[in-house]
């Protein structure tokens, strides 16, 4: 299927098909920004840091 | 979703928000696919305070009594951050009146019509906003009549011809 055949195909369902979907790609960025989040905490600390001295 | 519409119905029902429509992104999947966003754009008449001030007071009042929690400028209902935007002018005014009844598994709701979505996107002229005028246009979604009309009446034709030069290569433009 086309990309525009796609897009056709999921602006035509009901709205609250629409907004099931939107849940799903809200929750799946909130994901992605909470991974990303932990991995530049963890990027932070120094690689010689004691863990000890680690939070 | 259906419970941030639930709880936005109720504080009409209570008297503290008058019409409402939802504008934004979640506003154009009424009429196009779904596309990510984060938040909720919802145009609502503010109450004025005693000295003429537009107030979101007794809408926060309201919601954080019902356990919402307030996060920069917006107000997380049902898990979704939402922002009450009070209609700058006569062009979102209409947009809240001529707004159309939609459902959300049985909860009623009212959106922004496709040509008002598409006016206020024109006007406001950021990236994101071109980007979906585009999308409205190329599956369809408004009212070619509708949407002349809302650009004539409300001072946009020159926004609209620029637009359809730069992106539909209209030679009027």
């Amino acid at each position: 299927m086309g990309n525009r055949e796609m897009r056709k195909q999921l602006a035509a369902l009901t709205f609250s098909e629409k907004v099931r979907l939107l849940e799903k790609l809200r929750a799946r960025s909130l994901a992605f920004a909470e991974a990303r989040k932990k991995r530049k905490k963890s990027e932070d600390i120094p690689s010689g840091t004691p863990k000890h001295n680690q939070k | 979703m259906k419970e941030t519409l639930e709880l936005i119905n109720q504080m009409q029902a209570d008297g503290v928000i008058g019409d409402y429509a939802i504008g934004g992104a979640v506003g154009a999947m009424l009429y196009l696919e779904p596309a990510a966003t984060l938040d909720v754009d919802v145009f609502v008449a503010l109450p004025t305070t005693k000295g003429g001030l537009l107030s979101l007071a007794p809408i926060y009042a309201y919601l954080e009594a019902r356990g919402c929690v307030v996060r920069e400028e917006h107000i997380v209902i049902g898990g979704w951050p939402v922002q009450f935007i009070s209609p700058r002018d006569d062009l979102e005014r209409e947009a809240v009146a001529a707004a159309v009844a939609a459902e959300v598994d049985d909860t009623a709701t009212r959106i922004m019509s496709a040509e008002h979505l598409v006016a206020i996107a024109l006007r406001t002229g950021r990236t994101k906003d071109h980007a979906r005028i585009l999308q409205f246009l190329e599956q369809d979604a408004v009212d070619s009549k509708k949407l002349e009309t809302l650009i004539d009446k409300y001072g946009l034709r020159s926004k609209w011809e620029q637009f359809r030069h730069r992106f539909l290569g209209d030679p009027r433009g």
